[in-house]
């Protein structure tokens, strides 16, 4: 009860803590060397008469699980007895934390009426014993992972300058039916949902940047095709139907383009289209195979696969078509190219043996090896720039995997079985 | 342990793969006496299509004698293909030639769909285009041989479509491939 009349107070500190970090930008909680943080997450609260520990675990368990694999912190879940004075800390409440060795806490308070979930979170600067973040949401209870990712991205906003994108998801290709179909999922495996239904292969997916569309190329008219459609909705709309391939389709920064391979004049080369499918627009001229477009984030340039040169390689031109230089240099076999956010690095997929995931500038200086235990394929990056996305075989299985930027904290996160392979990242929820 | 034997499994696929590229040679040299006309002429009887997909000298050795047109369009043989090439070699001209003869005679009336298809190793999307490639060289064969562009499509299913499961060079030889499929 006590918990509405304070909602207009906690959206009064919510707008002036945003000033704050407005103005100093980072908030500076170093810790002592080179450590990661300790973050302490305390499940949340239960606020009213319906008290459910499962609902505060699930949603400190999430939190935990982001907040590691940012890489900025070592969190961990810790239960703690319920203070008087709610969710707000005297200057006593910080001992016991400070001396078990924490840096941060987070701790909420969650109110379940019916399905109506509210839930309050806030995170707290033991060593300098100040609330550095509150953050309130009020939706369904199965939204309640996402209000857990949203205040994790809200975290890594105030630590580390930068919003996570936890919030954000990662629609990819399953066989799990026996045929390949678009699936999604949250980041982090969770709230898994079949999106097509079309009984034959179904792949290469790409999600508009406002998050609300995919394209897709699928044979469900005989003919490699590449389609449309609403993630809201089961209308898939053909928008290119040209005689041959139509694959690989990739939105432009932008959302007004799709870059795509067709193989109507001959080769396989590389077109834009308009959204609706109209204006095709030829940007590759060779005697080879020209595939994979990925659109840097200004939308200036694309990276792509072409064997022009005999086996196929990485090379980056303007958007036009123009200034076309070979990336890769080393190793006689690679594809999958994938622009990061900053517009820095390159990740793509180097055959050797099986397939490694590697990052590269854009100059082509400091090529490293990120993966190397089984076979990985097609890494993409998060929004925020942190984390990669990608497909991996190995311990009998062929599975979605994320791992940071670094290639540390490879994690299998898709539950569907067969073979999981394409995956890429929806922008967060906002 | 477990992770041992993983490491274990890619070290052999990296020494499989190299192995491969040296005994490429070896592989396209001991199909080449199977194929010559000849040898083909003196063997008779039609076979199914299954072997024929699976068994590429059982194939070669078997189109020739097939006279019922039902037979022909069964019989059209499968062209096979080096890892990551779509230039055709000696083997998949000759089927080629034979594939152009039932179309100019018994299959004068019908069209052939060429599907190209490729082994599980190179990535799926490139295997697309490669794919398309294969299917498109054996079509220009085919119009070099005299039969009409207009009768002859192509579609590509990358590595989709394997038409034997296995990860050796036993199984990738057979899944590097055009089929030859008569529509209506």
């Amino acid at each position: 009860m006590r918990f509405l009349p304070r909602l207009a107070l906690l959206l009064l500190l919510c707008c002036s803590l945003a000033t704050v970090a407005c103005a100093d930008g980072v908030v500076e909680v170093t810790a002592p060397g080179n450590r990661l943080l300790k973050l302490a997450v305390v499940p949340a609260q239960p606020q009213g008469a319906t008290v459910q520990p499962d609902l505060a675990n699930e949603m400190a368990d999430a939190q935990v699980f982001d907040l590691n694999m940012s890489g900025l912190f070592a969190a961990e879940r810790r239960d703690a007895a319920p203070l008087p004075q709610g969710l707000g800390l005297s200057v006593i409440d910080y001992i016991p934390w400070l001396t078990a060795g924490y840096d941060l806490l987070i701790r909420g308070e969650y109110e379940l009426r019916g399905d109506e979930l509210t839930v309050e979170f806030r995170l707290f600067d033991v060593l300098n014993k100040k609330q550095l973040l509150v953050k309130r949401y009020l939706g369904k209870r199965s939204d309640l992972r996402r209000f857990s990712h949203a205040f994790s991205d809200e975290v890594l906003g105030v630590m580390a300058g930068a919003k996570g994108a936890f919030t954000s998801r990662v629609v990819y290709v399953s066989s799990q039916t026996g045929h390949k179909e678009i699936y999604i999922m949250d980041w982090d495996g969770f709230n898994t949902r079949q999106i097509t239904r079309n009984n034959t292969i179904t792949i290469s997916p790409d999600v508009s940047p406002d998050g609300r569309e995919i394209i897709f190329t699928s044979y469900k008219r005989g003919n490699p095709d590449l389609y449309k459609r609403a993630l809201s909705s089961s209308v898939e709309v053909p928008i290119s139907t040209r005689r041959g391939l139509n694959i690989t389709g990739a939105w432009s920064p932008d959302g007004s383009k799709i870059a795509l391979s067709l193989s109507k004049d001959g080769n396989t080369e590389i077109y834009t289209i308009n959204r609706d499918g109209s204006a095709p627009n030829r940007l590759t001229v060779s005697h080879s195979a020209n595939v994979s477009p990925s659109w840097s984030p200004d939308g200036s340039k694309i990276a792509f696969v072409s064997d022009r040169l005999g086996r196929p390689q990485i090379f980056i031109m303007d958007a036009d078509g123009g200034n076309v230089r070979r990336l890769t240099t080393n190793g006689s076999y690679n594809v999958n190219p994938s622009w990061s956010p900053k517009g820095d690095k390159i990740a793509y997929a180097r055959m050797m043996g099986g397939f490694q995931i590697f990052t590269i500038n854009t100059d082509g200086s400091d090529d490293t090896q990120l993966t190397s235990e089984g076979s990985n394929e097609r890494p993409r990056w998060s929004p925020d720039g942190r984390l990669i996305v990608f497909s991996s075989q190995r311990n009998g299985g062929q599975a979605i995997y994320v791992m940071r930027a670094d290639g540390s904290g490879q994690t299998k996160v898709s539950h569907t079985g067969g073979q999981n392979i394409h995956p890429v990242w929806t922008p967060r929820w906002e | 342990m477990r992770k041992e034997g993983k490491g274990l499994v890619v070290a052999l696929g990296l020494v499989a793969l190299m192995a491969a590229g040296c005994a490429k040679e070896e592989v396209v040299k001991k199909d080449e006496p199977v194929v010559p006309q000849q040898t083909v002429k003196q063997q008779e009887p039609a076979k199914p299509v299954e072997p024929a997909k699976v068994e590429p000298a059982k194939t070669e050795a078997t189109q020739e004698g097939a006279t019922a047109k039902a037979s022909a369009a069964n019989a059209l043989e499968t062209v096979y293909f080096d890892f990551d090439k779509s230039d055709l070699r000696q083997d998949a001209r000759d089927a080629l030639a034979k594939n152009a003869e039932a179309l100019l005679k018994q299959l004068a009336n019908d069209k052939v769909k060429i599907e190209g298809n490729c082994d599980e190793r190179g990535s799926d999307e490139y295997n697309l285009a490669l794919g398309d490639r294969r299917a498109k060289s054996a079509a220009k064969y085919l119009e070099t041989l005299g039969v009409k562009a207009d009768r002859i499509t192509t579609i590509s299913y990358g590595k989709e479509k394997p038409a034997v499961q296995g990860h050796d060079e036993a199984a990738w030889a057979k899944n590097r491939r055009d089929d030859f499929v008569i529509v209506k």
